[in-house]
């Protein structure tokens, strides 16, 4: 997307060009703020939320939560992430594996999964294990979906050839299925990505007593609002990077992949 | 773009049987005492409960109020992103201004701005209908804004020279060449709707499934919980195949519903 704008504002100028509406939202919420038009209380003043979060980061206190949030969005990530690739893989290796396994996944693909908080937190009581639990969940249907599809689009040709060439058995699965439905699990990855914070936040705010849900929630039912607007802003930013990140992390790891050339040929024309 | 269910030519026997398996499984670790029941009921006492549910309304009046407010949410959120996305792709200046706000509102979970919702518009359906919309709107523009960066230039060029103003070209050419797009991006848009009423219905109350889910949570009433969770599941499973049905009946002209 930022392509075409990129042409426009020339390489230097560009990320102020692209900082700048955020700016302008902010100037326009300022003035929204200050103007006195809209209650105080209902829309704090990027200042006072500002000021807000340098006492918040200075206390620790959101250093504490997200720390606390993110541990526990990246342990059912990584946990998802490990089995649902296996299952994926598993599913297009054996016919069978996958009958067997195909109605549950399906079932639960469309559940919607903060449904199962209550029944986590039933199980696992407040605090850690529900949410990382649901994180869990969320985590792996998208990874089995997308590494099912990635393995088994894998063209015969590649497959062959690798075989004339003298790979065999698990080297074939290594090398040439999962390389190729790479592009695929990294798809996959970004999503559960998403829904990890998501599924985090949210078991959170239903079942905990810490982390960045339980401290927006707690700040908006105390009437504290420009903390809630600080701690809320915080989540966006880290969720933003997070997204980046790994985005440069696929870029890093496709460059070989038809669909990594395909973009930079569009930026050429 | 994702589809579990993709490969289901009819039922096989294994498919039927794994359900069948994990049923029993569940019924008999639950009959035979090795679970406590609060934390697993049987599954027979899940089905009493639903049957119950349904007989005496609640269950029906919950299912409604969850699918208005996902429904007005996802319809809000639709034709809001629509508009934005084409607006985008066709202005420049509008696209500086929205590019910025759409990348950083994109990846942000949306949850975890219920607060500022319930503030500004009470505890009531009206901040969860717009809660989902916010949720929707974002996968609705980038899909809108690339499906319209990428009509076919001939098909516009074939319209204006054949006279087409501005106003025709947008209706009768570019929208109707994104019409997939947008479709595919309105299946994605549906379980975040979803999830963000039931999740939404959770924490703040109000009524519906998730209000009524984490009530029965609270007071341990676990065949409820089981039964509004095999509710949701239903749900999901139901809007899945109606959008897919739609989506090759209406729209089998384009390429992307062979997918």
């Amino acid at each position: 997307m930022p392509d075409r704008l990129k042409k426009t504002f020339g390489s230097g100028l560009w990320l102020m060009g692209r900082a700048a509406p955020l700016v302008l939202f902010g100037a326009v919420w300022q003035g929204l703020a200050s103007s006195g038009l809209v209650n105080r209380d209902f829309l704090p003043s990027p200042i006072s939320v500002a000021a807000a979060f340098t006492d918040l980061f200075s206390g620790g206190d959101i250093a504490k939560n997200l720390f606390v949030t993110l541990f526990r969005a990246a342990a059912g990530l990584i946990a998802g992430a490990a089995c649902g690739v296996w299952i994926g893989l598993m599913m297009a290796r054996s016919q069978h594996f996958k009958e067997y396994v195909m109605p549950i996944v399906g079932g639960t693909y469309s559940l919607p999964k903060s449904a199962l908080i209550p029944l986590f937190a039933l199980w696992f009581g407040i605090g850690n294990a529900t949410a990382i639990a649901a994180v869990f969940l969320a985590c792996l249907l998208p990874m089995i979906v997308n590494t099912y599809h990635g393995v088994t689009t894998t063209p015969k040709v590649l497959v062959w050839s690798a075989q004339a060439l003298g790979t065999t058995g698990r080297e074939v699965w290594s090398r040439v299925y999962l390389r190729n439905a790479l592009p695929d699990i990294l798809t996959g990855l970004r999503i559960a990505l998403g829904f990890s914070f998501v599924l985090a936040i949210s078991a959170e705010m239903i079942a905990s007593t810490n982390g960045i849900g339980k401290l927006i929630f707690m700040y908006g039912e105390n009437g504290a609002y420009d903390y809630m607007f600080a701690a809320i802003a915080c989540v966006v930013v880290v969720a933003f990077f997070a997204d980046r990140g790994l985005v440069l992390v696929t870029r890093r790891l496709l460059g070989w992949h038809e669909s990594a050339t395909a973009e930079q040929g569009r930026r050429r024309a | 773009m994702i589809s579990p269910v993709r490969t289901f030519p009819q039922l096989p026997w294994r498919s039927v049987a794994s359900v069948l398996g994990l049923l029993i499984v569940w019924e008999a670790t639950a009959r035979a005492h090795l679970t406590p029941a609060l934390f697993l009921p049987p599954f027979s006492v899940v089905a009493d409960q639903l049957w119950f549910s349904i007989a005496d309304g609640t269950l029906v009046s919950d299912l409604a109020i969850s699918l208005a407010r996902a429904f007005t949410g996802l319809l809000l959120g639709t034709v809001a992103g629509v508009v934005v996305g084409l607006l985008m792709a066709r202005s420049r200046a509008i696209e500086w201004l929205a590019d910025p706000l759409v990348g950083l509102g994109f990846p942000s979970p949306k949850i975890a701005f219920i607060p500022i919702f319930i503030l500004w518009f009470g505890i009531e359906s009206l901040s969860k209908i717009l809660l989902v919309a916010f949720a929707c709107i974002f996968p609705v523009i980038i899909g809108t804004y690339s499906a319209a960066r990428s009509v076919n230039r001939l098909f516009m060029w074939s319209a204006m020279s054949l006279g087409s103003g501005r106003a025709s070209l947008f209706l009768h050419v570019i929208l109707p060449a994104c019409y997939p797009r947008i479709f595919t991006t309105f299946r994605i848009a549906v379980p975040v709707g979803l999830i963000t009423t039931f999740t939404a219905e959770m924490v703040a109350g109000g009524g519906g499934m998730g209000a009524t889910l984490i009530y029965s949570q609270r007071f341990f009433e676990s065949p409820t919980v089981f039964a509004y969770i095999l509710v949701m599941l239903g749900i999901g499973l139901v809007l899945d195949a109606a959008m897919r049905k739609f989506q090759s009946y209406f729209l089998g002209w384009a390429e992307e519903s062979a997918v």
